[in-house]
């Protein structure tokens, strides 16, 4: 069932029904129970894992917690030395449990989805003796494990910070892990924020009503009349690209970076607007990615919750970590104080895109696609004073609309040429299409080369999506407020729900072999 | 006091750090600026910010930072 099913709406509306029938404090229970059915539609042992998640979390973060209650008693009455010992003996006790949770959990995900990675990549090393006979066990990947295995650690290595007080249900704890909107694809949630909102009663709102159906329509929008459309043609330059020029190739990149933009925050706007009908904002995870400067700004802007999770999780810890520290003094010694001082954050940045890459896909490719990222952002890092001297000297005003519409483009077109990794059909085929783009670029204008079988109504179609995805987005980033379709005349606000419905009934995309499921629900 | 001020201008020249208080909530110091002053400010009054303390809240202003260097200077006496 995915959420852009007639199934999920008519199971959807049926939730929203018997939310506001039943009493307010057994809501949370509705939405429990509506989690597990949908978690059960997924299939491929999504409850099992699931539930091995949700015991192991639980237990933990309880662990946790009573040390922390222990150590509270304990306290009162200590001198401050012992004081401090207590305290050490307590954090040493929660790191043994947060270990366990963390080994289990990224244990279950490693074995799951890198299962044929690893034994391939074991295979290819012991063939250099003759060896690597070695079978995958071949493990159904559950959909939304790589989404909820971060949602849990994240809550658990929140209880070990004393950041969040534990959740004694372990019912809540599960709605917590599994609440159905967010559990294919994200947004990745942090417990202050989600938990408390799952877990209140609410009365019936019209107005969360409205917003909740109006963000679904557009993101029905957004997937049928541009995702699903441009997707055809993504995928006819990637399955055939000996047919095309680098030209096409490189076009086939940026319509794939445009394709799953559309596609992740369709997504994105479908379970927002669903969770807005149970008066639950989850996350945000797009905030207009394609108008960042540079592509550290594209990370702040482009799935939100998972770039916020390795920075919080693993960026910090890692960049304040003794290792770090130890490579910065290094970098001091042998780069002087300025490039010495950016040392720590590079080598977590290194760890950190390893992982992205790698989160993203069991494939050496995704790693490059991860490591290319690292690359520029630490490059742009270290040659930071000399761009800036080199904009002193050209004269160009950082501030002028001339050169912020270049730095966006510019951004968009790298973001685009990563694609490459993503789009080919391996590691060796993406090099060899880079190669292709920089080597044999082979200009040609025609419509062929530009649109490669793609029917002309179609391009028109996508045409009329893009300009009202983008007329929504420069509203959004200009002029939120303008953007709020809510406060517009109800005459305003009709003649757009008309137009919207009129655009997904006449140019969604909705032949059989078009629709497909999301992009990032594969992750 | 004055040693943290001088740390935070060298960091970041353009900010107001007197009267700033949401220099993370606010994004005006990113992540990276975040690890080197991690990095300056436990070389500088001989602490060890630990993953434990990398909260908005102890870095939002130079007030909170302070708060946070005394406490580990306590801890650690």
């Amino acid at each position: 069932m995915t959420v852009n099913s007639l199934s999920f709406l008519a199971f959807l509306a049926v939730t929203v029904l018997v939310y506001y029938l039943i009493p307010k404090k057994t809501q949370w229970v509705c939405l429990l129970i509506a989690s597990l059915y949908f978690c059960w539609t997924l299939g491929n042992g999504l409850l099992g894992y699931l539930s091995l998640t949700c015991l192991s979390t639980y237990a933990a973060v309880r662990l946790m917690g009573r040390l922390d209650e222990k150590l509270e008693k304990q306290l009162a009455g200590l001198a401050p030395a012992q004081k401090k010992q207590q305290k050490n003996v307590v954090r040493k006790q929660k790191k043994r449990i947060l270990a366990g949770a963390l080994v289990l959990n990224f244990g279950i995900l490693v074995l799951v989805k890198y299962d044929d990675f690893l034994v391939g990549n074991l295979n290819r090393f012991l063939g250099i003796w003759g060896r690597g006979n070695l079978t995958s066990p071949g493990f159904l990947v559950p959909l939304g494990i790589s989404y909820y295995t971060l949602q849990s650690m994240g809550y658990a290595l929140d209880v070990y910070k004393g950041k969040v007080k534990p959740e004694k249900s372990f019912w809540k704890t599960a709605l917590f892990l599994c609440f159905f909107p967010q559990m294919t694809q994200g947004p990745i949630g942090r417990f202050p924020d989600l938990a408390p909102q799952l877990f209140a009663g609410r009365s019936f709102s019209y107005d969360n009503l409205a917003m909740g159906c109006r963000r679904i329509l557009w993101g029905i929008f957004k997937k049928a009349v541009i995702a699903d459309r441009m997707k055809p043609v993504v995928d006819t330059i990637f399955g055939h690209p000996n047919r095309y020029s680098g030209m096409t190739i490189f076009l086939g990149c940026i319509y794939m970076s445009i394709q799953v933009y559309a596609d992740f925050s369709a997504y994105m706007d479908i379970v927002a607007g669903a969770a807005q009908l149970f008066g639950i904002r989850i996350a945000e995870n797009f905030r207009r990615p394609f108008f960042s400067m540079s592509l550290a700004e594209y990370w702040r802007r482009w799935h939100m919750t998972l770039s916020g999770w390795f920075r919080d999780y693993l960026f910090y810890p890692l960049s304040i970590s003794k290792p770090a520290v130890r490579f910065g003094k290094i970098g001091k010694k042998y780069f002087g104080i300025r490039i010495g001082r950016l040392f720590p954050a590079i080598y977590a940045m290194v760890i950190v895109w390893f992982s992205t890459g790698l989160w993203h896909d069991a494939s050496w490719r995704y790693v490059l696609w991860g490591a290319a990222n690292g690359a520029v952002m630490i490059a742009s890092m270290c040659l930071e004073p000399c761009f800036r001297k080199l904009k002193q000297a050209l004269h160009i005003p950082e501030e002028s609309r001339g050169w912020k519409l270049f730095s966006m483009l510019r951004t968009f077109l790298l973001v685009s040429l990563l694609k490459v990794f993503p789009g080919a059909g391996s590691t060796k085929e993406a090099l060899k299409l880079l190669k292709k783009i920089f080597t044999d670029f082979g200009a040609e204008l025609s419509y062929e080369a530009f649109f490669p079988k793609m029917e002309a109504m179609h391009l028109a179609f996508i045409g009329v999506g893009l300009a009202a995805f983008l007329m929504v987005s420069i509203f959004q980033e200009k002029a939120p407020a303008r953007a709020n379709l809510a406060r517009k005349p109800m005459a305003v606000r009709w003649c757009c729900y008309f137009l919207l419905i009129t655009c997904i009934l006449c140019m969604g995309a909705f032949e059989i072999e078009m629709v497909g499921g999301f992009a990032y629900a594969q992750y | 006091m004055e040693q943290l001020m001088n740390i935070l201008k060298e960091l970041r020249p353009e900010v107001d750090f007197e009267t700033e208080t949401a220099l993370i909530d606010g994004a005006i110091l990113d992540s990276f600026d975040l690890v080197s002053l991690i990095g300056e400010l436990n070389e500088a009054f001989h602490i060890e910010i630990s993953f434990d303390d990398v909260e908005p809240e102890n870095f939002n202003s130079a007030e909170a930072m302070m708060s946070l260097i005394r406490r580990l200077q306590e801890e650690d006496s």
